[in-house]
């Protein structure tokens, strides 16, 4: 006979279970472990850049020669301004990886409050939402950003910062971030359709329970699987959006992306001039990055949706 | 239920039509709002860059086109969304008072040509590669398909395009890495300008392609995965088939429904995708035209681009929902 | 109380048969040493609760094992002669043509995207060698012969109710005119009049066209109207067979006994199933010596010690420590 253990510390060692279970599940795939390894260097990147490269190197401060191509003494090579490219992508790190991840952010956190409510409230309110949100995935969202961004910063300008953010970044993350949430909320939606039928749901209104607590207690922490592995999936592409969008002359070249590198490569012509390196070194970390991003959200879709079994 | 035409599916077509129509109205609704919250006059603004170049006549009669002495909702929207439908998208500032729609209709032919290409291919070679990796799971040729067609789907078409331009131009010195033909190199023969236009053709269309059939590859790879699982591929097994035959007559109808959807929806952004390939390549599209008037300010262009983009996304999932409906008998 | 006996040998013949299952490079025990025959005309029912193995031998028998399983021992004879159940390629020919499976129709068992008339077409024509409107003529013909108007043929699978579908798939079986037919769970997911009509049309075709059936099920109430022996399995052996009447009226296995107890009977007012307490094994957690000792009620020293080997009395076979005398005897029942 097995003692019974008291409800709480039962319930600690069943998710502590869980959590284990999901964890050897989900690094069990050879491409959730590339892709975590991959990240970490990247989040490392993006925490310190300076300890690892020294400050951001300025037209002005730049030490190399012009246009070098990789040595000993600039790991990657320079560019037309003799700055080393090791030095500009450990910064654009950052950059980038912040706003990819912020506009993310807020892609998720709209996208799962519509997908939620249209989810849970049904008839009106979802017809209505739906409509909304089918608008939004229709928008060309990337000629809409194109669009936007100028206009937006001819009426705020181009200095100054806004919630640390400069101007032109802050623009370039909210607008990803509305134009993307449509995704998530369609997903969010059909999932709560589904888990809106199961009885956890039933008992939770019968004792009385408020709505938002219905959601936010118990749809919620179930909808977390679902919108992990499409969030992945949403990050890679913020990644790629923001890099199309600063490649375009949108970024800001105080705070450069690797975006904005490539703009600054193709404008230098490193393309026709053969420096492969200075315009190889920041488009190969956009690729590395929202690899490992697709391919993290991939193993987590696997590890939540898992295919048919063959052991009977 | 909405009225409407009354197709293969009875109301299934005259609803999703319907609601293309609306969506489409709303984009048209937007592209105006868009430009007129724009502070200072909107016509100041939209005719600025333009002074110089726009004679006083067509001022005015943009002007009186647009309304803009009239309010904003719903005068200006209405004579808005009825010059809009008459094809009049009003006149570029950059190019010297040339109406918008003419530009656009110069350059498409151009971008066509390049993503029409490049989407053919990535089909062909998609399709087949992502049908053949999920009718065969596992092994090194699966493994090494996936792995690469997952790679080049997380790869920026563009950045794609300027290494191909530095090894097979700048260093090899192959293939042409700007335009989309030399000039003069038709004056010869046909058959001359013809080659000239396809050399030019290849590094750009095989930017957009690669990255393209990573993601077919994928889809269709999943898609197949997926069906070689189900229960009816047992019956088919059990009867006796080839696997030739199963194939054939059961598993590649079945995948075909997610693969033939993305295809269709992709089509709706293919101006949209070839935007920064144009650019890299100097292709003379519209997608170039687009980087142009943005540099530019030339609000009236980046207006009808955008409504451009805007229908031709609604007209493709319009097809993509029909096209299911046809494939799919569950749906109808 | 015996099966009608018939002459000649019998039409199929499981010798031994073992299979096991490959798990990330270790290998699970499927089923070990299952022997029974079939005759013409005859229908057996293979019965177990899940990962007893009944669906295994079915499929082992019908070559139509899963990648990751393998035969590790014994095989089948069909019609005397070696039936070539591991190899797809040798295999073929027999398929459908001598030996055909019918699968739950409330699954995914038909192509959704076809029509049902097209579907029980598709043998004749890629089997049988028919021109296309001869076969749609079969195909039409074999529709009314399950009880179903020949014009709901161009409909698809998920036009029609679960009870239609199984009927469908049973005129699918029959397309080319097999001996043989599998039913693997034909009745499980419909209400119990469809049951009832399901089965009176299988054991009416059976009669009709003299088929042998081998009918899986876990329900033992199925097996009573429709067939002629019975064979209980568990945990991947088979623990007793014998004649419906003879099962019926006197069990000797006591898991065979909690399975007939466990059925509902109007007659003594027990009106609900009641399941046999604790659960069945899965592959990865079978007991040594008897595998039902952990639930069954009489269990002794000796179960945990050694296994019971298939041993023959008069009305079948047994495996169980409380009849020894039976496990001295290891051939098949001599239809005695």
């Amino acid at each position: 006979m097995t003692e019974t253990l008291p409800a709480t510390d039962n319930r600690r060692r069943i998710r502590v279970r869980a959590i284990k279970s999901f964890l050897s599940q989900f690094l069990g795939h050879g491409g959730a472990r590339l892709g975590v390894f991959a990240l970490i260097l990247f989040m490392a990147m993006a925490a310190m850049p300076n300890l690892l490269v020294g400050p951001l190197q300025t037209a002005m401060n730049a030490t190399g020669d012009f246009l070098v191509s990789p040595s000993q003494v600039n790991l990657l090579g320079t560019d037309e301004a003799g700055r080393d490219v090791l030095n500009l992508i450990v910064h654009g790190a950052r950059t980038s990886l912040v706003i990819a991840l912020v506009s993310t952010l807020i892609s998720l956190v709209v996208g799962t409050a519509v997908g939620m409510a249209a989810g849970y409230y049904g008839r009106w309110v979802d017809s209505w939402l739906m409509r909304m949100t089918d608008f939004f995935f229709v928008i060309p969202s990337f000629v809409l950003a194109l669009v936007i961004t100028p206009v937006v910063l001819e009426t705020i300008g181009r200095s100054g910062n806004i919630l640390g953010f400069r101007p032109s970044l802050f623009v370039i993350i909210l607008v990803i971030g509305l134009t993307s949430w449509a995704f998530v909320a369609r997903i969010v939606r059909s999932q709560t359709l589904t888990l809106r039928e199961r009885q956890f749901v039933e008992r939770a209104r019968v004792l009385g329970t408020s709505n938002l607590k219905v959601m936010l207690r118990h749809l919620l922490p179930n909808l977390v699987p679902q919108i992990a592995a499409n969030g992945a999936l949403v990050v890679a592409n913020a990644i790629y959006t923001e890099t199309a969008l600063s490649f375009l002359g949108l970024g800001d070249p105080l705070q450069p992306s690797w975006g904005t590198l490539l703009a600054l490569a193709q404008r230098a012509g490193a393309a026709s001039s053969g420096a492969w390196w200075y315009l190889g070194a920041p488009g190969l970390c956009v690729v590395i990055v929202s690899l490992s991003f697709v391919l993290i959200g991939n193993a987590l879709d696997d590890t939540f949706n898992p295919r048919r079994r063959a052991i009977p | 239920m909405s009225g409407g035409v009354r197709g293969p599916g009875g109301h299934h077509v005259g609803q999703v039509v319907f609601r293309a129509v609306i969506t489409l109205l709303m984009v048209g609704v937007l592209n105006f709002l868009l430009f007129r919250v724009i502070p200072g006059d909107p016509a100041a603004m939209l005719l600025a860059g333009a002074r110089s170049s726009v004679t006083t006549e067509q001022m005015q009669a943009q002007r009186q086109s647009w309304g803009l002495d009239k309010p904003l909702v719903p005068d200006q929207l209405v004579s808005y969304l009825s010059t809009t439908l008459q094809g009049d998208f009003g006149y570029s500032f950059k190019f010297r008072g040339k109406r918008v729609g003419e530009l656009i209709i110069e350059r498409l032919p151009e971008t066509l040509a390049l993503a029409g290409l490049a989407q053919i291919i990535a089909i062909i070679f998609g399709i087949f590669l992502g049908i053949y990796a999920g009718w065969r799971r596992g092994g090194v040729i699966d493994n090494l398909t996936t792995g690469t067609s997952l790679a080049l789907y997380s790869t920026p078409p563009f950045w794609l395009g300027m290494l191909l331009v530095v090894g097979f131009s700048t260093m090899l010195g192959w293939l042409p890495g700007y335009g989309s033909y030399s000039p003069g190199a038709g004056d010869g023969s046909f058959l001359a300008g013809l080659i000239d236009r396809l050399r030019h053709l290849i590094l750009p269309v095989l930017s957009v392609a690669l990255g393209l059939i990573g993601q077919y590859v994928v889809v269709a790879r999943a898609a197949m995965s997926d069906v070689v699982t189900e229960d009816y591929m047992v019956t088919a097994r059990a009867k006796g088939l080839t696997n030739g035959q199963m194939l054939r007559r059961h598993a590649f109808r079945n995948a075909l429904l997610p693969v033939v959807t993305l295809i269709t929806l992709n089509l709706g952004y293919v101006v949209a995708g070839a935007i920064t390939v144009e650019a890299v390549f100097a292709w003379p599209g519209i997608g170039s035209l687009t980087v142009e008037a943005l540099n530019a300010r030339d609000y009236p262009v980046l207006q009808g681009i955008f409504l451009l983009l805007g229908a031709s996304i609604v007209f493709a999932n319009l097809i993509a929902d029909l096209i299911y409906g046809l494939l799919d008998p569950r749906v109808r | 109380m015996n099966a009608p006996q018939t002459p000649g040998q019998p039409l199929l013949e499981v010798v031994d048969l073992a299979v096991d299952y490959q798990s990330k490079s270790i290998s699970l025990p499927g089923i070990r040493d299952v022997s029974f025959e079939l005759r013409a005309g005859e229908a057996v029912a293979l019965v177990g609760e899940s990962g007893s193995g009944k669906t295994t031998t079915a499929m082992a028998v019908a070559g139509l094992l899963s990648p990751n399983a393998a035969v590790t021992a014994g095989g089948v004879r069909y019609r005397g002669r070696r039936l070539p159940i591991d190899d797809d390629d040798a295999m073929r020919p027999h398929r459908w043509n001598d030996l055909s499976v019918v699968f739950q129709g409330a699954m995914n068992a038909l192509n959704p995207v076809q029509r049902v008339s097209k579907q029980i077409a598709e043998p004749c024509i890629l089997k049988l060698g028919m021109a296309r409107d001869e076969a749609m003529a079969r195909a039409r013909e074999l529709l009314e012969l399950v009880g179903i108007s020949s014009e709901r043929g161009a409909a698809f699978p998920h036009e029609l109710s679960g009870g239609m579908r199984q009927r469908v798939m049973i005129a699918m079986a029959l397309a080319c005119n097999p001996s043989v037919v599998i039913g693997d769970e034909p009745t499980t997911a419909l209400d119990v009049i469809t049951q009832a009509q399901i089965l009176k049309l299988l054991t009416k075709l059976r009669k009709e066209l003299n088929l042998a059936l081998i009918l899986i099920t876990h329900d033992l109430s199925v097996v009573a109207e429709s067939c002629d022996r019975v064979m209980i399995m568990y945990a991947g052996r088979i623990i007793e067979d014998g004649t419906v009447a003879g099962i019926f009226n006197n069990p000797k296995h006591p898991y065979t006994k909690l399975l007939i107890d466990s059925i509902p009977d109007p007659s003594t007012g027990k009106r609900i199933s009641q399941p046999i307490p604790g659960d069945p094994p899965t592959l990865q957690n079978r007991l040594s010596g008897c595998a039902f000792r952990s639930r069954c009620p009489s269990a002794m020293n000796i179960c945990a010690l050694d296994l019971p080997e298939l041993g023959a009395h008069e009305q079948g076979r047994v495996a169980c420590h409380l009849y020894p005398a039976a496990a001295e005897s290891t051939r098949f029942p001599s239809n005695g």
